[in-house]
């Protein structure tokens, strides 16, 4: 017994010493090798200043280019080390685009914003109301980038933000099925219905229709609207923001609506816009009203897809018959930045003379300033062929109601519960509401 | 003397109580009781949830309300989901239970598989059931024969009523099924025993004997399905947006979409939450006084 306690006291001593012996490394030196080379000490060199660290916090809505922005703020980080000496840690985040302003929303009302974030261009004046927008004039980014894009993102004279997708789009075609069967673009409503004849004729579907997303029936509307207001009726617009124009006014655009339900693909409301895209890219329709933005979805399905853009007609007159120019999205800077000379630094490196090129190229992004020395993909270049010729308008901007409401309604009209009259009414109250609260 | 003891001690019982339940009584004060309280402050507000000032403008947004028939459209949406989903999940989850006691083995094999779903997020399974509704269905229907199969789940409001009451059952049955199968386990056999001998056939043994006896359960599953009916956000939101339009929006997504879309009006949202919160309050205890008194204490 004497035995076994006096084993036990033991292996407790051991254990304790060991315990608090103190932590030395593992490997240690034989004295007798002095002639081993005495540690170096590793301190950092002197002879530079110890670089400062900083983060930057970024929120954007495109997750589907993670990768491209990732990489970008790799590119930001090691630049600011080389050329500012700063060690910044940039946090991207990208929520889903479903949730992104509800999720933005949120941090800027706990006075957590981001120093930068990506919004929607038609958004700029509620969030500049709100003090949420640092002014962008005086950057180096303002002289590069093109006048028309640059008008976008402008209010009051200020730049408010860094313009990223920016495009003239109108209707997306399969200029392959088009070339085989001897069709151009149309420049008028007849036009655009002898095309869909001819392509059923031939077993194509004429158009794709994806509208599980409200925004994507909406994008009806904002083609048509936009080419009536430019092509006819120049102070629509005006007038409704001054409760003094109706949407009755505007009714000829639901011949061309009528005409794309008509003639578009089954299951529309099965359908999402990505997958639609996809659909599109494999030749299930000839035609797709959507924006240039999808083209990346539609040349990773099918790289070999021809892709072309034509203008909507609404009538028969191609006065009216031009192609959308608008700013989506954009990258904001809000003043309350912490780290305010590095969130302009990265704001100005979006536009980088050097790096911004690839970025954009690699994201499917059109060209919007002078540092954008890339070719232009065949469907830009449809689309610029009609601003060229002076066929093109700014993207109207609506209140953010009415533009849901008329996707809503869009919806509504595809699945037959609503009528034109319905939609007008509905529409004009909408617009009023919104004109009420500003 | 005595007195002094006994009052010392229901002291410590009641300190003790109120350290056990500090936790959680902490997180709900911090993030259900103070958010409630101070949305109805907003509620008296023209808060646009972005700026920095707001007016206090009384109870002009409550009186909006009731001339704001998409609202009064998302609430009607709402009950009609409500009675269907309380009626629907019961008994599905009721029928289980009985079965599923009711099977002499296995029963730890079938408990899992139904209550499964519950621990998925329903977000997740939302978009599983998108992707069921929107491709496997149209391919059973296109490849396999079953015409029957093929409606639009998602883009006819009737179809995508059904298809949410299927979603919203299937992630909820298992959950409810495990509350019926604890109450079910209480019922004393001698009981159901002495109702076979006097000759009760077995839905009437269930009928009278068993369930008058697990009504506690019904009243603890009828009030949850009642609570998170009228929330009902992520299975439709996942599902089909609100969409076709308005048709399938229920009063939670119309009030998301106050808050965080279009004219972003956070102010009149809140006050739409407060009349939501209102109408829920007054069903649910109505509920109760009826199940309550129903109920039969063994």
């Amino acid at each position: 017994m004497k035995k076994f306690a006096s084993i036990i006291l033991a292996f407790i001593v051991l254990l304790t010493m060991a315990a608090c012996a103190p932590s030395t490394p593992k490997e240690t030196k034989d004295p007798g090798k002095a002639t081993d080379p005495a540690p170096v000490k590793t301190d950092p060199v002197k002879t530079d200043a110890e670089p400062r660290k900083a983060e930057l916090s970024i929120m954007m809505s495109f997750p589907q280019f993670m990768d491209q922005w990732e990489t970008y703020a790799k590119q930001f980080e090691e630049k600011m080390l080389k050329e500012e000496n700063i060690e910044v840690t940039v946090h991207l985040e990208m929520p889903s685009s479903d949730q992104y302003e509800s999720v933005l929303q949120a941090r800027l009302t706990g006075d957590d914003a981001p120093d930068l974030y990506t919004l929607h261009c038609n958004n700029l004046g509620t969030y500049n109301k709100a003090g949420n927008l640092y002014d962008l004039s005086d950057q180096p980014l303002a002289s590069l980038i093109y006048d028309n894009v640059k008008e976008t993102v402008t209010i009051d004279g200020k730049l408010l933000a860094v313009p990223i997708e920016s495009q003239a789009w109108g209707v997306l075609y399969n200029k392959a099925i088009f070339a085989e069967l001897n069709l151009s673009p149309p420049d008028t409503l007849s036009d655009l219905n002898n095309i869909c004849t001819v392509l059923k004729e031939n077993g194509y579907t004429p158009f794709m229709l994806a509208f599980q997303e409200q925004w994507v029936p909406q994008l009806m509307t904002a083609l048509t609207l936009g080419d009536i207001v430019s092509g006819k009726l120049n102070d629509w617009l005006e007038r409704m923001y001054k409760d003094e124009g109706s949407y009755e006014e505007v009714r000829e655009i639901f011949d061309v609506i009528d005409l794309i339900i008509e003639n578009g693909t089954d299951r529309a409301m099965e359908q999402g816009s990505e997958a639609g895209a996809a659909d599109f890219a494999m030749g299930k329709a000839a035609m797709f009203v959507q924006g240039t933005w999808a083209s990346n979805t539609i040349m990773t399905t099918n790289p070999d897809m021809e892709l072309g853009v034509f203008a909507l007609p609404i009538n028969e007159d191609p006065n009216c018959t031009r192609v959308n120019l608008s700013t989506s999205t954009t990258l904001a800077v809000h003043p309350s930045s912490s780290e305010m000379d590095l969130a302009l630094k990265f704001a100005n490196y979006v536009l980088d003379e050097k790096d911004s090129s690839g970025l954009f190229q690699s994201c499917s992004f059109n060209p919007l300033a002078t540092c954008h020395d890339y070719e232009a993909y065949s469907w830009v270049a449809d689309a610029s062929d009609y601003v060229a010729r002076g066929r093109a308008y700014q993207d109207l901007v609506l209140p953010s109601s009415v533009t849901d409401e008329q996707g809503r309604l869009l919806q509504e009209y595809y699945v037959k519960t609503v009528t034109v009259d319905d939609i007008i009414t509905r529409l004009d109250e909408a617009f009023k509401a919104a004109n009420a609260l500003n | 003397m005595y007195g002094t003891t006994a009052m010392q001690q229901k002291k410590i019982k009641n300190l003790q109580l109120i350290i056990f339940c500090a936790p959680a009584l902490i997180v709900y004060i911090i993030f259900k009781l103070y958010p409630a309280g101070s949305g109805f402050f907003y509620a008296l507000t023209n808060w646009n949830g972005l700026n920095k000032t707001y007016d206090i403008v009384g109870f002009s947004n409550f009186v909006e309300i009731l001339s704001d028939r998409y609202f009064w459209n998302s609430i009607l949406f709402t009950m009609k989901y409500v009675i269907v989903f309380v009626l629907v999940a019961n008994v599905v989850a009721l029928t289980l239970a009985v079965a599923i006691e009711s099977r002499p083995k296995a029963r730890g094999f079938f408990r899992t598989i139904f209550y499964m779903p519950n621990m998925i997020s329903m977000v997740i399974g939302g978009y599983m059931w998108m992707f069921i509704f929107t491709k496997a269905l149209y391919y059973l229907a296109d490849n396999h024969g079953f015409k029957w199969l093929d409606h639009s789940w998602i883009g006819d409001p009737n179809y995508s009523f059904i298809a949410i009451i299927i979603v919203s059952t299937w992630g909820t049955a298992g959950y409810l099924m495990i509350i019926y199968i604890a109450a079910l386990q209480g019922v004393p056999d001698n009981v159901k025993e002495a109702a076979v001998v006097d000759g009760a056939s077995p839905w009437q043994c269930f009928w009278r004997i068993t369930f008058p006896l697990i009504r506690h359960a019904l009243t603890i599953c009828i009030f949850w399905t009642l609570n998170a009916g009228f929330q009902v956000f992520d299975v439709i939101y996942t599902l089909t947006g609100g969409g076709p339009g308005r048709a399938t929006q229920s009063v939670a997504i119309h009030i998301y979409e106050e808050a965080f879309r279009g004219n972003i009006r956070y102010g009149y949202a809140t006050a739409k939450s407060t009349v939501l919160f209102v109408i829920v309050l007054i069903v649910t205890a109505i509920q109760l006084k009826i199940t309550s008194r129903k109920e039969q204490e063994w």
